[in-house]
C-alpha cells in the first residue's frame, strides 16, 4: 500500500527557520517535522485523521478478527 | 546502581501459567528467584489498547480518554473512532526520559501508531496496517529492520482460522523476529531505556485455550496442540534468556503482561437482550443476523424509542441514549441515573442458559477512574466476569457458543505478571503504577 500524498507550499523563510528548529532533534527533514506536527493539530479534534481510508479499513478488519470488536 | 532498563513485555502473558510452568521456564525461575514476581492488576476494561499505554503514561483509561479499540469520537451514534497514537495526549516514559535527555528503543508498543518522534528509536505496534507504510521513527529505521529480521511480522496473519498448525508456526515466526531485532537494536545502538511489545501469547491463547484446558468444555482430548501453549511459553522463556545474556549485569530487567487470560464460555448478545428487555428498537427486525453496526448505518435502528444500545467484543459496553446529549436523545438527564442502575442491576441479574447466575459485574466510568475525558460508555460490561464475551449481532438469539469472529475459547483475566529483576517494587502494583516505577529509577 503506498501512501496518497499532496505537496504542501509553504513561504521560504519559513521553511528557513523549521530547519533551524528541527536541528538536533530527532526530525530529519522539515516535511517530517511539518507532517507530526499537523497529525498532532488534528488529533486534537479527536478523530483518527491521522489515518487514510485504506488504513482504517485494514485496522478494522483486522480487529474485528482478532475478536476485539 | 542500575544504569537502564529493559522491560519485556509479553501481551497476555498469565501468572497462573508461569506460576505452573516455571519448572520448564529457567530464565524466568531465575529472574524471579534473584528477583521478584507479583501479580500486576490490569486497568478496566483490561484490553491491549489502552492497557500498554495505561503502564508507559502512568494514566488510567478515564484520564486517557480512551477505553478500548474504538472511541466515540462525538455523541453521534456511528461516531467510533479507532484509537491511533493520536488518542494518546499524555507523554509516555520515553517522551519524558527524551526530555531529560536519555535515549530509548521502543518496539511494538500498541497505541504507537502513527509513530511519533522520539529520542531514540521507535518501532510502532501491531495496529500498524502494513510494513509499507512509515511504521517507525525514524523512518529510515525500516530498511535496517528488513536488514536484520527480512520480512518484519507485526502480527500474525489469518489468525481466525481451523488450521491450528499454521497459526502456532506463524506465531513462532513472528515472536522470534521480534526477539532477534531487539537483540540487534539493543546491541547496536545506545540506549538508556528499552521496551517491547511482543503479541504472541495473546493470540496463542485465544486460538489454542480449547486444547489446552482439560476443564473447557470443547477440550479435545486427542488434540495434538494440547502443549501448544506450553511448548511456547518455553520457546519465549528460550529468547527471554538469549536476550538477558547480552546484558550488562547493571540492567534493571521487567517481564511483564498488561492482562491474563482466563476460559471464555460463550458470549451474550447485548443488543439482543437490550431488544428483549425493551431498552432497544429496531424498525425492522433483521431476517439474517446482522451486526449492530450495520443496523446503525442503515438506518435500522428507531432511536425515538430506544433508552440504550451496546458494543460487542471481550467486554460490554453499554451506551444511554440521552435527551440533549445524543441527537434523538430519549432519557431525561434527570432519569439517566435511575436507568443506569435499573440496566446494571438486570445485567448483574442476568443467569445462563440453565438459570445459574453468570456472575456478571458492571462498572461506572466515574466510579473507577481518576479523570474522565473523552466519551466512556455508559456502563462497562464484564458478562460473566469475562467469563463470556459481548456479542454486537442482533438476529440469532442471546446465548451464544461460537463467536462471530471466529473460534476462541478464552478471554482476558484481570491480572497480568510483574517480573523484576533485581526486585524493584516490594508492593501490590496496579498498570499505571509501572510508569513511576521506571522513573524514580532514573530520577
Amino acid at each position: 500500500m503506498e501512501y496518497d500524498r499532496v505537496t504542501l507550499k509553504i513561504p521560504r523563510p519559513l521553511y528557513e527557520r523549521l530547519k533551524r528548529v528541527i536541528e538536533g532533534t530527532g526530525f530529519r527533514s522539515v516535511n517530517e517535522f511539518v507532517v507530526h506536527v499537523l497529525r498532532d493539530l488534528v488529533a486534537e479534534t479527536g478523530e483518527d485523521a491521522a489515518l487514510t481510508p485504506e488504513e482504517i479499513r485494514i485496522i478494522r478488519e483486522r480487529l474485528r478478527k482478532l475478536g476485539y470488536f | 546502581m542500575i544504569s537502564r532498563v529493559l522491560v519485556i513485555g509479553l501481551d497476555c502473558l498469565d501468572p497462573g501459567l508461569v506460576e505452573r510452568f516455571l519448572d520448564d521456564l529457567p530464565t524466568l525461575r531465575g529472574l524471579i528467584e534473584a528477583g521478584e514476581f507479583r501479580r500486576l492488576r490490569s486497568v478496566d476494561p483490561p484490553i491491549t489498547v489502552p492497557a500498554w499505554m495505561c503502564a508507559f503514561t502512568g494514566r488510567d483509561p478515564g484520564e486517557l480518554g480512551v477505553y478500548g479499540f474504538r472511541n466515540r469520537a462525538d455523541r453521534s451514534y456511528d461516531g467510533l473512532r479507532i484509537a491511533t497514537s493520536a488518542a494518546f495526549r499524555a507523554r509516555a516514559l520515553w517522551d519524558e526520559l527524551g526530555e531529560m535527555g536519555l535515549r530509548s528503543i521502543v518496539v511494538g508498543v500498541p497505541g504507537t501508531y502513527p509513530p511519533k518522534p522520539v529520542k531514540g528509536l521507535l518501532v510502532s505496534g501491531f495496529l500498524t496496517p502494513s510494513t509499507e507504510t512509515t511504521y517507525t521513527f525514524p523512518p529510515s529505521l525500516k530498511h535496517r529492520i528488513a536488514e536484520i529480521v527480512g520480512e518484519y511480522i507485526i502480527d500474525v496473519r489469518n489468525f481466525r482460522t481451523q488450521d491450528k498448525a499454521h497459526v502456532i508456526a506463524e506465531v513462532h515466526r513472528m515472536t522470534e523476529r521480534r526477539f532477534r531485532l531487539m537483540e540487534a537494536l539493543m546491541k547496536d545502538e545506545a540506549w538508556d531505556f528499552a521496551a517491547f511489545v511482543e503479541m504472541g501469547p495473546d493470540r496463542l491463547h485465544h486460538a489454542l485455550w480449547a486444547h489446552h484446558d482439560r476443564t473447557h468444555p470443547k477440550h479435545d482430548p486427542d488434540s495434538p496442540y494440547k502443549d501448544a501453549i506450553r511448548d511456547y511459553y518455553r520457546f519465549l522463556d528460550g529468547w527471554v534468556g538469549r536476550l538477558l545474556d547480552a546484558l550488562p549485569g547493571d540492567t534493571q530487567v521487567i517481564v511483564m503482561s498488561d492482562h491474563g487470560i482466563q476460559p471464555m464460555y460463550g458470549g451474550i448478545a447485548v443488543n439482543e437482550w437490550l431488544i428483549r428487555e425493551g431498552y432497544l428498537a429496531l424498525r425492522e427486525y433483521p431476517r439474517e443476523p446482522a451486526r449492530i453496526d450495520d443496523l446503525i448505518a442503515r438506518g435500522l435502528v428507531d432511536w425515538s424509542r430506544t433508552v440504550a444500545w451496546g458494543e460487542g467484543g471481550y467486554y460490554g459496553r453499554i451506551f444511554l441514549n440521552v435527551k440533549g446529549r445524543e441527537p434523538e436523545g430519549t432519557v431525561s438527564p434527570n432519569e439517566y441515573d435511575a436507568v443506569r442502575r435499573e440496566l446494571a442491576q438486570k445485567l448483574e441479574a442476568l443467569t445462563d442458559e440453565e438459570g445459574k447466575p453468570l456472575g456478571t459485574r458492571v462498572l461506572f466510568p466515574e466510579e473507577i477512574y481518576r479523570e474522565v475525558n473523552g466519551i466512556p460508555p455508559d456502563l462497562i460490561v464484564y458478562f460473566g466476569g469475562l467469563r463470556w464475551r459481548s456479542i454486537g449481532t442482533v438476529g440469532k438469539g442471546i446465548y451464544w457458543h461460537e463467536n462471530d469472529t471466529g473460534p476462541d475459547d478464552a478471554n482476558h483475566a484481570p491480572d497480568g505478571v510483574f517480573i523484576a529483576s533485581p526486585p524493584l517494587a516490594g508492593r501490590e502494583l496496579s498498570l499505571p503504577d509501572i510508569h513511576d516505577l521506571i522513573l524514580d529509577l532514573y530520577r
